[in-house]
């Protein structure tokens, strides 16, 4: 039945994700405590609460039971509809479900995925909760959610792939270009590193793909926006065009981002070195290599230079996961106020991140002086009438948020009370301020480190730069990488405007999916509609074989062939290819025969799929 | 780190299966969760409560999701894998990762067979089941589940170092003719003796056959015998090893030999055991009439089973008496699975073993029976889907088993207390389906027809499950005669013996094959039509030097073996009849196809894509290849069609070419109408 209604609300070809859900167990503990109370997000939202509650407990008692039999989280459900990615850390379960035909290791992808850009963008998720009202992180889950699952086609969901403009259709001079202006932007040490996105799609990036894919949401975003208000929206001395967020790296992250070599010493903040010489290096992954611990001095500058920054949440302003919570609440305070100040009035035009912003720090507001004298309890009893009224705000803000938030529909279907009657324990586990800093990077193995994000549009163009947090107080440094860009990027992007995103490569007698493990990018010629007919049987053979090759190291290559189609699939460290010829004879008896057409697929697949630039031999 | 668990929608424990290593596991959990001082309970108790959150959660799911969980993994790649047959939900386990989701799932799917084998069409009532499966009595309760236990370690033994049981065919020893020579001694002399011996009791030899190890030597089936599929001779062999546990790979015995040899040689018999009373049956006595339909259900059923109490005996293990199994026999008017037949298992030397099943006289009764439980599931069902007594057809039909089961009932003889309640809900059913003025064939019925089903299957059950008749008569072959038999086959064989149990390990030898086919390392061929299959021995033990060497190169060898069917069974399940896969040094390929019966080849179609959780490709539990060749057989109407499947493996620096070639080359020969395979 829920299948039917999910049908109906979406296009089945675009549903990747057919359940995902967040169940917090430790508000569910008690005898009493009803189920609802642990649901902290549940998509799709319209689903009726007694199912929702029916999966998040079983789920939560199967995944507890299997577990301790197993002495492991688990990590897989599968039911005989539905196969779901489980996630299990500190009293939370996340589960993802998908349909059965997605490869297992693909759902488990998307999820965390979906999982790593929460925390990217918010911090730890049980920090997240205590700052945040439940209905202003549902959306962000919703968010991240429809992202992930826009516009892909069947492809995507079997590769997670990047989106990367058509390489085949740019002079390759302009893809130069651009990894020349992200050079020269690294010339400033507090810029880790960056990449250009044109139309949501990948032009040039320094960042693992993991990475990018992070960055392109907020860029989704902003770009949505921007083609909704027609224009820069807020004033800042860029003209609008320069905004930033704070965001969350895990260690591993960073020291990857930081372990490139670097011939620079670590310089001092203020006085960027301006002698630095262009890396040669084709992908530099050139970073100032400054420990992160020495910008702490400067970071409550940030928060009195707002002028900066068009919004900019600051949730967790620190740098080593220290979150005192008096320490954020004067930032809070400032913050709040500044922005406040400088917004120009809201209409009803109003962006739903902003709105979502105001939101957040109302809410993050009121729990810290609602809280009473303890100051870190979030979830008071007084808490729950500020909940609502921000789902109120919340809801308006979703009804004028546009594309985003279409698929949730105008119902938003989880107005969750809080759960008043708390655990006792938790409550003492709550009031100890330490608690904070120790559940901020429990989620991830590593703490998080707060670092910034920020963007420089040029209409269709973005330049996005993780920055060190202190960058945005230092305007030397933020004059010097605008201007050093803002012609290359004027220049870049009339020339991207003028390419026609004509059919990606033409539809000849033959498909192929050519996947780059390394840079996590999918070539193919298979119609790049949207969710491409799943019952294609080159998508299902492709499916097949690259969960394949996932559980078999040692698999170089494969045919198969069913009555109607012979798929080839090859791969190598860096990557998977599959080719399927189309007509041809394939009338044969299905005996061992080596003039059959199915045999001579991976020579055919060689000669072919040279001119895609694609290198089998 | 191995489980297998079956249990109740109520998480009662029908049976278990753990290995040791689970079973401390178990242990250790079970008294870290305990309060310190009290002893631990039994085993069965500790694992029920390990498990009752999972099981439970289980019909939560079906009840409100309308679905089920299939599997379960974790981090550390354990994994559970779930099916529930009826009222039955199996759990199979494994955290060593010596098995995977197919390998548990055809585990599953295999004891569930078994379980058939052991109990028939009581199978088909899940309250009876389920009361047959745990019986009260604590004795007779393990040794049951020790029975089934054996059963099950002999199958995973086989199946992990047996290739005919890997493919799940039956391997027949090649040398023409003694195979000849061996049929003829079966038609002629020994089937025909012991058929037209006094002392038979009444019992009929359909099927006679010699088994070396696993390898069949000699089949005979009698002229008026159906054939025996390869499903239950598969199941048949397994149970036969089980009974007498063949010594192929002395040097490293498995502890599993050890176990079973130990446990269950002839002298631990299993017959199956009567099911006392029942402990909540203190309402039991109501009459069924009046009482609402849900208890109309229950009732007799509870009132059977303290019935029964009074009339079964436990008779003490006899060597001499044969086992019950229940096989499938097909016949002009359709198949009939589930009938019961007697087998007896003849050891003439270690290894080598004469089986003998025969038919035993009240086998028309399972017919019977049979057919009275086909149509009242059908009227069940059709009742179910609303489909009222318009459906004048079923009414036609209905009518027309009134008669039969009247006179059924009265052939029965009142004498029979089951036979009573058969009547007393007979009667009821009629009452209410028959007399005008009363509702007939309406939803209301549906409670009738299930408990006419549970009665049916109660006829069943004291029919075939308990010897009545054994206080004067015993319904079996006399000793005399057995032995007799066992004395014949052993001259027959007596100068083969020595050669047969080598031969047994070496069947055909990759030798014979390199000259022809320089690079082939390994080739199953499998003939699905008949369930025969033919590879080189893979010999792997210490002692035995296979051409592959020892130790380790030739166990690798194997595990490629092993991977690659698993593999090729993945991508058969999804319509994939032609796999080649270039892995690591090897280059393997796999070819599904059809032949008619003069062995043209014929067109590749269709294959069906079935869901992940369906159930194992293969011969054994449930026949895939039957239901393949049935719907590849639509559109080649009147003829004959017959399946075949060949994997090979080669090393990896072959061209493909010459790799193909040899294939094709192989699958002609193979099976030349000669029956002789290249040796």
């Amino acid at each position: 039945m829920q299948d039917k209604l999910m049908a109906e609300l979406m296009p089945p070809d675009s549903r990747r994700c057919n359940y995902f859900f967040l169940y917090d167990g430790s508000k569910v503990q008690g005898e009493g405590d009803p189920t609802s109370g642990g649901i902290c997000y549940f998509y799709p939202e319209q689903t009726p609460l007694d199912q929702q509650e029916l999966l998040c407990s079983q789920f939560a008692g199967v995944g507890r039971c299997v577990s301790e039999l197993s002495s492991s989280p688990v990590q897989t459900l599968r039911l005989r509809r539905n196969k779901f990615a489980i996630r299990m850390k500190d009293d939370f379960l996340w589960a993802l479900g998908c349909s059965v035909d997605v490869p297992t290791v693909s759902v488990c992808e998307l999820l965390d995925q979906l999982i790593n850009l929460f925390c990217f963008y918010n911090g730890s998720v049980r920090q997240s909760y205590q700052l945040n009202s439940q209905e202003t992180l549902a959306a962000r889950w919703a968010r991240y959610l429809s992202y992930l699952q826009s516009g892909s086609s069947e492809m995507c969901h079997i590769f997670s792939c990047l989106k990367t403009i058509d390489s085949t259709n740019v002079d390759p001079l302009l893809l130069l270009k651009a990894a020349l202006i992200l050079q020269a932007c690294q010339r400033c040490p507090l810029v880790l590193a960056g990449c250009i996105l044109f139309r949501g799609r990948v032009v040039s990036t320094q960042m693992s793909p993991e990475l990018t894919m992070k960055v392109m949401v907020h860029e989704s975003e902003t770009y949505t926006k921007g083609q909704r208000l027609n224009g820069p929206s807020t004033s800042s001395s860029f003209g609008g065009a320069v905004s930033s967020t704070t965001v969350f790296l895990t260690m591993s992250e960073l020291q990857y981002l930081q372990s490139a070599p670097v011939d620079k010493d670590s310089s001092s903040h203020s006085t960027p070195s301006k002698n630095v010489p262009p890396k040669k290096t084709r992908l530099s992954r050139t970073l100032s290599d400054t420990p992160s611990t020495e910008s702490e001095p400067s970071y409550p500058s940030s928060s009195q230079s707002p002028q900066k920054t068009s919004f900019s949440p600051h949730l967790s302003e620190s740098d080593n996961s220290v979150c005192s919570p008096t320490a954020s609440q004067s930032t809070a305070d400032s913050l709040n106020l500044s922005l406040l100040s400088l917004r120009p009035p809201l209409s009803n035009g109003k962006h739903p991140h902003e709105a979502e912003e105001d939101v957040l720090e109302e809410s993050y507001y009121h729990s810290f002086h609602n809280g009473g004298d303890g100051g870190s309890q979030i979830h008071s009893e007084g808490d729950s009438s500020v909940f609502e009224e921000n789902s109120h705000v919340n809801g308006d803000g979703d009804a004028a948020g546009g594309t985003v938030f279409d698929f949730r529909g105008t119902d938003s279907g989880n107005e969750q009370s809080h759960d008043d009657k708390m655990n006792q324990g938790r409550k003492a586990e709550m009031k100890d301020p330490s608690h904070l800093s120790g559940a901020f990077g429990n989620l991830a193995e590593s703490p998080l480190v707060g670092m910034t994000l920020y963007m420089h549009r040029v209409k269709g163009l973005v330049l996005a730069l993780l920055v060190e947090p202190h960058f945005l107080s230092d305007a030397a440094s933020m004059e010097e990488v605008y201007h050093s860009s803002l012609a290359s990027l004027n220049g870049l992007e009339a020339h991207l405007r003028t390419i026609s995103s004509g059919a990606p490569g033409a539809p000849g007698p033959y498909v192929f999916a050519h996947f780059d493990c390394i840079q996590s990018t999918l070539t193919t010629n298979l119609s790049g509609r949207p969710g491409g007919a799943p019952e294609h049987p080159f998508v299902r053979a492709t499916s097949l074989l690259h969960s394949h090759f996932c559980n078999t190291e040692t698999l170089q290559e494969a045919i198969i062939r069913s009555a109607g189609a012979a798929v080839y699939g090859t791969r190598s460290v860096a990557q998977e290819t599959y080719f399927q010829q189309h007509g041809g004879s394939l009338r044969n008896s299905g005996i061992p025969n080596h003039q059959d057409s199915a045999f001579s697929l991976p020579s055919k697949a060689r000669h072919r799929l040279l001119k895609h630039g694609v290198n089998l031999l | 780190m191995k489980c297998l668990l079956i249990a109740s929608e109520s998480a009662e424990v029908l049976f278990h299966w753990t290995d040791l290593e689970f079973q401390q596991t178990i242990q250790e959990q079970y008294g870290a969760s305990q309060e310190e001082g009290q002893g631990l309970p039994a085993f069965e108790d500790m694992i029920s409560t390990q498990f009752a959150p999972i099981i439970i959660s289980c019909s939560t799911i079906v009840d409100r999701q309308s679905d089920s969980y299939t599997s379960f993994t974790t981090e550390n790649n354990h994994i559970y894998v779930l099916h529930q047959f009826d009222e039955c939900l199996y759990i199979a386990v494994n955290g060593d990762g010596e098995e995977k989701e197919d390998d548990l799932r055809r585990k599953i799917y295999v004891m569930k067979k078994m379980i058939e084998v052991l109990f028939g069409m009581v199978t088909l009532s899940g309250t009876l089941l389920k009361r047959e499966l745990r019986p009260q009595d604590t004795e007779q309760r393990a040794r049951l589940w020790k029975h089934l236990q054996s059963l099950l370690e002999t199958y995973s033994h086989l199946q992990e170092n047996d290739q005919s049981f890997l493919v799940e065919a039956v391997e027949r020893l090649i040398h023409p003719t003694l195979c000849e020579q061996c049929i003829e001694f079966l038609e002629h002399r020994l089937v025909q003796q012991l058929n037209s011996s006094v002392e038979r009791a009444g019992e009929e030899v359909l099927h006679a056959f010699i088994l070396v190890h696993t390898k069949l030597l000699a089949f005979y089936s009698s002229r008026n015998a159906s054939t025996l599929a390869t499903s239950d001779l598969l199941a048949l062999i397994i149970m036969a090893q089980n009974m007498y546990p063949s010594n192929v790979d002395q040097d490293d015995p498995s502890p599993e030999d050890v176990e079973s040899t130990s446990g269950s040689g002839p002298e631990s018999f299993y017959t199956p055991e009567p099911s006392p009373t029942d402990r909540d049956s203190s309402d039991s006595e109501k009459p069924v009439r009046g009482s609402p339909p849900l208890f109309e259900f229950v009732d007799p059923d509870i009132q059977m089973a303290e019935d029964s109490l009074h009339t079964l005996v436990v008779s003490p293990p006899d060597p001499s008496a044969p086992r019950r199994v229940f096989l499938e026999v097909s016949l002009k008017d359709g198949l009939y699975p589930m009938m019961p037949h007697s087998m007896y298992c003849l050891p003439l030397w270690p290894g080598i073993s004469l089986v003998l099943l025969t038919k035993i006289p009240t086998s028309a009764v399972a017919m019977s029976v049979y057919k009275f439980l086909e149509a009242f599931d059908k009227l069940e069902k059709r009742l179910n889907e609303g489909q009222s007594p318009a459906a004048a057809k079923g009414q036609l039909t209905m009518h027309d088993i009134r008669g039969k089961l009247d006179k059924f009932i009265k052939a029965l003889g009142p004498s029979e207390i089951q036979s009573v309640h058969l009547q007393n809900v007979w009667t009821d059913f009629k009452n209410r389906a028959f007399t005008r003025g009363r509702h007939g064939f309406t939803e209301d019925l549906i409670p009738s027809c299930k408990a006419m089903k549970t009665q049916l299957c109660g006829v069943y059950r004291q029919c075939f499950f308990t010897d009545s008749g054994s206080a004067d008569t015993p319904r079996r072959l006399s000793p005399a005669l057995q032995e007799r038999a066992q004395t014949m086959a052993q001259d027959k064989l007596i100068n083969w013996k020595d050669f047969l149990l080598v031969k047994s390990k070496r069947n055909i030898t990759m030798v014979s094959y390199l000259e022809d086919f320089p690079g082939l390392i390994h080739f199953i061929c499998v003939d699905r039509s008949t369930g025969q299959m033919i590879a080189p021995s893979l010999s792997i033990t210490e002692r035995t030097t296979s051409e592959l060497g020892k130790g380790p190169v030739a166990q690798y060898i194997k595990s490629k073996v092993w991977g690659l069917v698993s593999t090729t069974r993945r991508y058969l399940q999804k319509g994939y009849s032609t796999v080649t896969l270039r892995d690591g040094d090897f280059y393997f390929c796999y070819f599904l196809w059809f032949e008619n019966e003069t062995g043209y080849k014929l067109e590749a179609g269709d294959i069906p894509t079935l869901p992940d959780d369906s159930a194992p490709i293969g011969m054994l539990a449930w026949d895939y290849y039957r239901k393949l060749l049935r719907y590849y057989s639509k559109n080649h109407q009147g003829e004959a069609v017959k399946c075949y499947e060949l994997l090979t493996i080669h090393l990896a620096v072959i061209p493909t070419d010459i790799i193909l070639q040899h294939c094709r080359q192989l699958a002609t020969k193979l099976w030349e109408p000669s029956r002789n395979p290249l040796l």
